[in-house]
């Protein structure tokens, strides 16, 4: 029985011999860390989780290499979930004190990697985060926006009318003390007859909430974000760097190629040479590869080796068709789940609600969209993969046509004809395969990152894992089935352990490698 | 005039001859292509690199070139809803309680829904919903593409708004001219269509409803209206019987709008060494007949003098000494009815009233608790008398409109060209129908009507007992259903929901939540505690009046209506056609039963062609003056002078090609009357293809297949079943006899751990209905193959159900036969003992018994698969991956049960096999849990692994263990008689685990040792 593995066997001896080049290289340099490639790697893997001086979904790295050994943080960093089952106690103290939030696994990074990456969190060079300098307090304005998100972005917009009004130059409009007022309790505002007051109220029929817990401080913050908050930014342009960990694999292919070929020809050399050696043959002024080709059994031997090769060649190439690992279909919306999942944190399944119910995960209905963006009709944060602010919002745009919101108005156009949206399906199993996401995702507890992949960190969504037999397969021999918390695996559980005189049973052992367990 | 206007391209045109204009009026070019340059030049030709061929290679490998770097993986797109609705999970089913009322079946469902599509029907246990083959097929009925798609005038489509003011102003003009508007519908049990129907009258004055039922049980309905002063059919609880005559009644099949199975079935399984005893009186092999203890074979004329004795024999006390094999069958019957008293019952199958009347005599005399007055059965009411009046009416001219629905006159109509005829006089005619059927296209206006999984409606089928109908899925074409209809047509703007709500809560549900009612499917009303007394009748006039039938003719027919096809509504539906007929075992076809006598003495031969299937000859049948051509089937247990013809056959509007099966035997049906005797047979031209799917007839003496005994054998408990009647095969080991249950070639696999799957079926419960073959059909993608293809033995059913007939009068006998062979020659010679075991004897006795796939613990056909496509999982299942499978059926080959099926073409998205798979909407009912097979794969019962593994899903998602018997297989779903239980042996209380175990419990071919995981349970007779 043959069973598909990850790899073709090419790739497999090209990931093989660039490892081993690899490995000679890093053991022969110093573990001497170079904070600038360390900040490099550091934004394009760590920067999603983890901030030098803060606490975000991870630990602050500041000076992480002091407090833990380097051996330890390498075996964390390559494959925490490893070491957490290792049953390390440190390991398992970060684990449950970050929410059970597994890290991903890094098993790409080489020694050298990790010591860059302590040399830039340790190192004193951060990279100015706050220096700059301007007329405006950047302190206050970013204190001042951080109110403003948090207590009336659900309404307000600067340039732009939502359920309140645009609050983009407010204060030239109002007097500061009125405005603050207002701020604090409305309601009491009006209620004291003032009439500017009154004459707001009526104007728009949803009331205000009070916020009377905002100091002065936060108040004057507010007002100066209202008035510089919309100042023009410098576009940010992210470079898609995290990329690169996937596609080291592939820049190694024709080296390598080329080094076998370089061996195969020397190879010949000498067995050419040594023929011509032989004793009792006569010297001959022949070219070395005449010489070997009229030797019938080298001929033979060519033949054969030729042959076989080429058949492994090609078994190589068929079975790597309809592997779409890396497939990145241009999408109808050039939505972006790391600015979705990513930067703003949305959970999966708050938009693939179906993974936990259902065979499928689900794409999510327009509707679900609109929950977000009947409010945010317009993207701000760092643009990405080259598009242009405008670009972006039109892509939102995209939603409001589906749906038929006017967002001018901000209600529903009416006698407007829906149409869905019409993704390209990245990942798609054969017919004759059932998946089931509830299988995986309520019972067995996985991440969707285990099969997508950082999602969290693709502008672009692509096929993460190859969706061949073999990788489910593997993943499926070796996964130990956590039974404590089930009721239905109560029973099974204790006698499969007897049996096989285990603590934990994986999903082999329950029997996940049967054919017709996915294939009916 | 024409203009002399000239038009120049350049003024060289205007000159009088120039030699440029003059070429180029023959030339398109001036100067002459310079041809020869390039091709007379042989020498240049010939010294080109590039030949013609060359040049042809080059554009053929660029061709190929192009095309290969086309070959990119399709784009698929996933295309989410818009605003998705809240219920919807896609990917996870709902289930919806409905209820079919479609004139002919009436049945508790559930409806599965996926993704917004109905795709399996199951039956209502919960309110004791059952269902047989025709309702769970009824879900593909609603995918058929050549329903009628919107409303029709005069064949013409026409605008919904413009067929209404039509109408309107037409019913308007006969309310002036004071002319009747007739609904004639099938038997329609809906409360609230009954008081739409009242407010209709009101609106338009003169209307009248008359109601039929395609095969009519009018007599039934008078007789029980002359004792109990109702109109209606009586509710017979044959749970409750421990004897059962019936004379006539095919009670297991469509009598009396039939779903008897479930008791009867009850009442057959030996409990406390008790099984109910039944006697059929019957001229056709019926499934009632086929499951009796003692069948008497009487022609359909005798029914009548075989009531008359039976009445005499249990009330008079009088018993004719005469010596006829009816007479001393009766006198048994009557003993046993004596005996059981109360716990008996008498069933008559005829369409008259006075047999009617002295079967519900003798059940009052004997104060049979098996029937119940107070509870009645609204399935069907029509009215023979009343149809035939109107058509009467219709010819005169006085009838002002008909308006026909839930029905198809045309076609089922006995006198349907006089009806045809009458519908020409009428001033205006239109049919609410969902198909593009016979009356639709010879009325004015056909109005495009929903399935009945696309509407709303009521339906009372008992007594208290008020079901609703709910769509499951939006309407797939411009229907409305004829309620909506006739609302419009009043004047109300009100939609039927709204009416149907409406009129439930004010005359239905007293207070009680119209939700609560929609989710159960059915609401109760309370128990009224009505006795219903019986008035006195006098019996002896119906006893004088059923004395005089005789026969005059020389052959006697019986028409009835087939498992399958029922009244024919539902041709256009392949899985139906393709259902193998329970007794005759023939798909796809109608034809003639014949008793083996009349065949010889007519000269009508059955035999089997090279390829091994049966052609048959033919007959000209003559009934009443109109006759026939059919093919003829020769039926053992046919009584001798009598024939049988189905129903339901013979249809071509609105059905595909290859569905247009058979001959029609409703123009036989002459007075409502399944029985003709004035039919004349001779012998016609020709010979007929059958599809038949099991051609061993006889069970050849093999007890190891099917084992049967007697209640008394098996009520003696001295008797050891394991060496008596239940016999372990003994095979020999080391010299000594051991059982071959105790020898193994294969190691033994640990199957305590986590579940095992068995399936338990009783042969004493199995009735052969069919919907288990339906039900498995729908929930695995079975595809359907056609008649040709059949007649290759290459049907495609996972589920068979085998019917064997006896040679000798029993199958126990068969075996002593069979054992007491010796030597080669003689009389009890092999070669003449064993062709004499093919015979069937003419009345013999018959078993069914549904195969699958055995899943044998130790099964031969994983061990010859040279691919591993076949294997064994823990749970017991033999499984499948098609995906590996590469077609060598060396696993059919080694199949001992012969359960494993080939996919010999591409059956989806071929033209060749114009089915369900065939087509955009019949595609839609399509299970997307189980995968669609391609050519050139073996596939199998696959225990329903889909089911199994979604129980267990279900069972982890909500951390719990899984709940007693909550595994089921779409088999042992359907099963409303019960004879298939499903569960898990590893779980103590499951049900399957004590029938396993039980002491009728057996393996089929138990000697070959391949454990199997499903369990048969031995057939108990209980004989007079």
């Amino acid at each position: 029985m043959k069973s598909v593995k990850k790899h073709h066997p090419l790739s497999r001896l090209i990931v093989c011999s660039l490892a081993f080049l690899l490995l000679f290289s890093v053991n022969l340099s110093a573990q001497e860390g170079d904070a600038s490639k360390g900040k490099q790697l550091y934004n394009a893997n760590c920067a999603a989780c983890h901030k030098l001086d803060k606490r975000l979904v991870g630990p602050a790295l500041k000076g992480i290499g002091e407090k833990r050994s380097f051996e330890w943080l390498k075996a964390w960093i390559k494959d925490s979930q490893g070491l957490i089952k290792s049953g390390d106690a440190d390991a398992k103290a970060i684990f449950e004190e970050y929410n059970n939030i597994p890290m991903l696994g890094y098993p790409q990074f080489t020694d050298q990697d990790i010591a860059d990456i302590l040399a830039y969190t340790d190192g004193k060079p951060a990279p100015a985060a706050v220096s700059a300098t301007s007329d405006v307090d950047e302190v206050a304005l970013a204190a001042g926006k951080k109110v403003f998100n948090a207590n009336c972005a659900a309404c307000h917009k600067l340039d732009k009318k939502l359920v309140g009004p645009a609050l983009g130059g407010i204060a030239e409009k109002r007097e500061v003390e009125w405005l603050k007022a207002w701020i604090k309790d409305n309601n009491a505002l009006v209620a004291s007859g003032d009439k500017l007051a009154k004459d707001v109220a009526d104007s728009n029929p949803a009331a205000m909430t009070a916020f009377p817990q905002l100091s002065e401080n936060d108040l004057d913050n507010l007002l100066l974000y209202f008035e510089f908050g919309n100042k023009p930014k410098k576009a940010v342009v992210v470079d898609g760097g995290s990329n690169a960990m996937y596609e080291n694999e592939k820049a190694g292919v024709w080296s390598t190629l080329g080094i076998a070929l370089l061996a195969f020809i020397v190879l010949v050399v000498i067995i050419a040479g040594t023929l011509k050696k032989l004793p009792g043959e006569e010297e001959h002024e022949e070219n070395l590869l005449i010489t070997f080709f009229k030797n019938p059994f080298l001929r033979f031997l060519f033949l054969i080796f030729s042959i076989l090769l080429g058949v492994w060649l090609l078994f190589g190439w068929l079975m790597q068709i309809d592997v779409n690992e890396g497939y990145t279909p241009i999408q109808p919306i050039a939505f972006s789940h790391a600015v979705h999942s990513g930067d703003n944190k949305i959970d999966c399944q708050y938009c693939h609600s179906s993974a936990k119910h259902s065979k499928t995960s689900g794409v999510p209905t327009a509707n679900v969209c609109m929950n977000c963006h009947k409010s945010i009709s317009e993207y701000n944060g760092p643009l990405f993969d080259g598009h242009t602010k405008e670009e972006l919002d039109g892509e939102i745009a995209k939603i409001y046509d589906a749906v038929g919101w006017d967002a001018d108005q901000g209600k529903y156009k009416e006698d407007h004809v829906q149409k869905p949206i019409e993704w390209v399906r990245i990942h798609n199993l054969a017919d004759f395969v059932y998946y089931n996401h509830s299988q995986h995702v309520t019972v067995a507890g996985l991440a969707c990152q285990k099969c997508h992949g950082p999602v969290e960190e693709m502008h672009e969504m692509t096929q993460f894992s190859p969706l061949t037999m073999g990788w489910c397969i593997d993943c499926h021999r070796d996964t130990e089935v956590d039974m404590t918390e089930n009721g239905y695996y109560k029973k099974i559980h204790d006698q499969l352990a007897e049996k096989y005189g285990v603590e934990k049973v994986t999903e082999a052992q329950m029997g996940g490698l049967e054919c017709g367990k996915c294939h009916y | 005039m024409a203009s002399n206007k000239k038009y120049w391209k350049s003024v060289e045109e205007l000159g009088e001859s120039s030699a440029v204009v003059d070429t180029l009026r023959q030339n398109e070019f001036v100067e002459e292509i310079p041809t020869d340059e390039f091709l007379g030049d042989k020498e240049t030709l010939e010294s080109s690199s590039t030949s013609r061929r060359d040049f042809l290679k080059y554009v053929g490998f660029t061709t190929a070139a192009a095309s290969l770097a086309a070959c990119e993986g399709p784009v698929v797109k996933t295309i989410p809803y818009v605003i998705k609705p809240e219920e919807i999970i896609p990917g996870v089913a709902d289930y919806y309680a409905t209820t079919i009322a479609d004139g002919f079946d009436f049945a508790n469902i559930l409806v599965k829904v996926r993704d917004g599509r109905p795709i399996k029907i199951e039956p209502n246990k919960q309110v004791g919903g059952a269902t047989n083959a025709r309702v769970q097929a009824s879900v593909l009925s609603l995918y058929d593409s050549k329903r009628l798609q919107a409303p029709t005038a005069n064949g013409e489509k026409i605008s919904w708004s413009a067929a209404d003011t039509a109408i309107v102003a037409k019913l308007n003009e006969l309310k002036e001219a004071n002319l009747p508007i007739v609904f004639l519908s099938g038997s329609c049990a809906s409360p609230s269509t009954k008081h739409l129907i009242e407010q209709f009258k009101e609106k338009y004055g003169d209307v009248r409803h008359v109601i039929y039922d395609a095969v009519s049980e009018s007599g039934a309905l008078d007789a029980f209206e002359e004792m109990y002063g109702m109109r209606a059919l009586p509710e017979y609880n044959l749970e409750k019987a421990s004897v059962i005559v019936s004379i006539g009644a095919d009670f297991l099949g469509d009598w009396q709008g039939g779903g008897f199975e479930a008791g009867y079935a009850k009442g057959r399984i030996p409990t406390n060494g008790k099984m109910s005893h039944h006697a059929q009186f019957e001229s056709n092999m019926t499934l009632s007949g086929a499951n009796a203890d003692n069948r008497t074979r009487i022609r359909p004329s005798q029914e009548g003098l075989a009531l008359i004795k039976l009445y005499q024999a249990v009330i008079g006390g009088i018993s004719t000494m005469e010596m006829s094999p009816l007479n001393t069958a009766v006198q048994k019957a009557a003993a046993k009815l004596k005996e059981a008293g109360s716990k008996g019952v008498v069933l008559a199958g005829a369409n008259d009233k006075n047999a009617q009347l002295v079967a519900l005599a003798i059940n009052k005399a004997i104060g049979s608790e098996v029937i119940n007055p107070a509870v009645t059965k609204n399935v069907r009411r029509g009215n023979d008398a009343d149809v035939a009046q109107l058509i009467k009416d219709m010819n005169a001219g006085n009838i002002g409109a008909v308006l026909t629905y839930n029905g198809n006159a045309a076609y089922t109509l006995p006198n349907a060209p006089e009806f045809l005829e009458g519908l020409k006089k009428v001033k205006l005619s239109v049919a609410f129908t969902s198909s593009n059927d016979e009356t639709a296209s010879a009325v004015q206006y056909a109005l495009a009507a929903p399935h009945y999984l696309e509407a709303w409606g009521d339906v009372m089928i008992k007594t208290g007992s008020y079901s609703l109908m709910q769509p499951t899925i939006q309407p797939l074409f411009d229907t409305r259903q004829y309620q909506d209809s006739l609302l419009k047509w009043m004047g109300n703007d009100q939609s039927f929901y709204d009416y149907l709500k409406a009129s439930w809560s004010t005359n239905v549900l007293d207070g009680a939540s119209w939700n609560q009612a929609l989710h159960d499917g059915v609401y109760n009303a309370p128990a009224l505690d009505v006795t219903v007394e019986a008035a006195t009748v006098d019996i002896n006039a119906a006893l004088t009046a059923l004395g005089k039938q005789s026969n005059s003719g020389e052959f006697e027919l019986k028409l009835y209506s087939k498992t399958g096809m029922g009244d024919g509504q539902m041709g256009n539906n392949p899985w139906l056609q393709e259902l193998p007929d329970p007794i005759t075992r023939a798909s796809w076809d109608n034809y003639l039963t014949m008793s083996q006598a009349d065949a010889e003495k007519l000269g009508v031969k059955n035999w089997h062609v090279a390829n091994g299937a049966l052609n048959g000859s033919n007959v000209e049948i003559t009934v009443n003056g109109s006759s026939q051509v059919v093919p003829v089937i020769i039926q053992p247990g046919q009584a001798v002078g009598s024939v049988g013809l189905a129903f339901g056959y013979g249809r071509t509007n609105g059905l595909k090609e290859d569905m247009q099966t058979g001959v029609n035997a409703f123009p036989f049906y002459k007075g409502y009357n399944t029985t003709q005797t004035e039919v004349s047979l001779t012998l016609a031209e020709g010979e007929h293809e059958f599809a038949c799917v099991q051609l061993q007839n006889t069970l050849m003496g093999r007890g190891d297949i099917l084992k049967e005994t007697t209640l008394e054998t098996f009520n003696d408990h001295s008797l050891d079943p394991k060496h008596s009647w239940n016999k372990v095969p003994m095979v020999t080991l080391n010299h000594n006899e051991v059982e071959a249950t105790t020898v193994d070639l294969w190691t033994k696999f640990d199957r305590s751990i986590g579940h095992h799957f068995n399936l338990s079926i009783d042969l004493n419960a199995c009735t052969g209905c069919g919907a288990c073959v339906i039900a498995c059909h729908a929930e695995n993608n079975v595809p359907v193959v056609g008649k040709a293809e059949i007649r290759m033995s290459r049907d495609m059913h996972w589920l068979r159900i085998d019917r064997y007939y006896s040679s000798e009068e029993t199958f126990v006998e068969d075996n002593e036969f069979k054992d007491n062979i010796d030597g080669l020659l003689g009389e009890t010679g092999s070669v003449q003992g064993f062709a004499k075991l093919e015979d069937p004897s003419d009345n013999p006795e018959v078993v069914f018994q549904p195969v699958m796939c055995q899943h044998c613990n130790h099964a031969p056909c994983e061990t010859v698969c040279p691919v591993a496509a076949t294997s064994h999982g823990r749970q017991g299942q033999n499984q499948m991956a098609y995906n590996r499978c590469v077609g060598t059926r060396y696993c059919a080959n080694n199949c001992p049960y012969k359960v494993r099926r080939f996919n010999w073409f591409q059956y989806p998205e071929n033209k060749e096999f114009d089915f369900n798979m065939n087509d955009d909407y019949g595609k839609m009912v399509l299970n997307p849990d189980v995968v669609v097979r391609s050519r050139g794969v073996m596939e199998k019962c696959s225990m329903c692994i889909q089911m199994t593994q979604a129980t267990i899903l279900q069972a982890k998602k909500e951390g719990r263990e899984v709940r007693k018997d909550e595994f089921q297989t779409a088999c042992s779903n359907a099963c409303s008689s019960g004879a298939m239980i499903f569960g898990d042996i590893n779980n103590k209380e499951d049900k399957v685990t004590a029938l396993k175990d039980d002491k009728r419990s057996y393996h089929l071919l138990e000697h070959v040792g391949t454990q199997p995981n499903v369990v048969y349970q031995v057939k108990v007779t209980n004989k007079a």
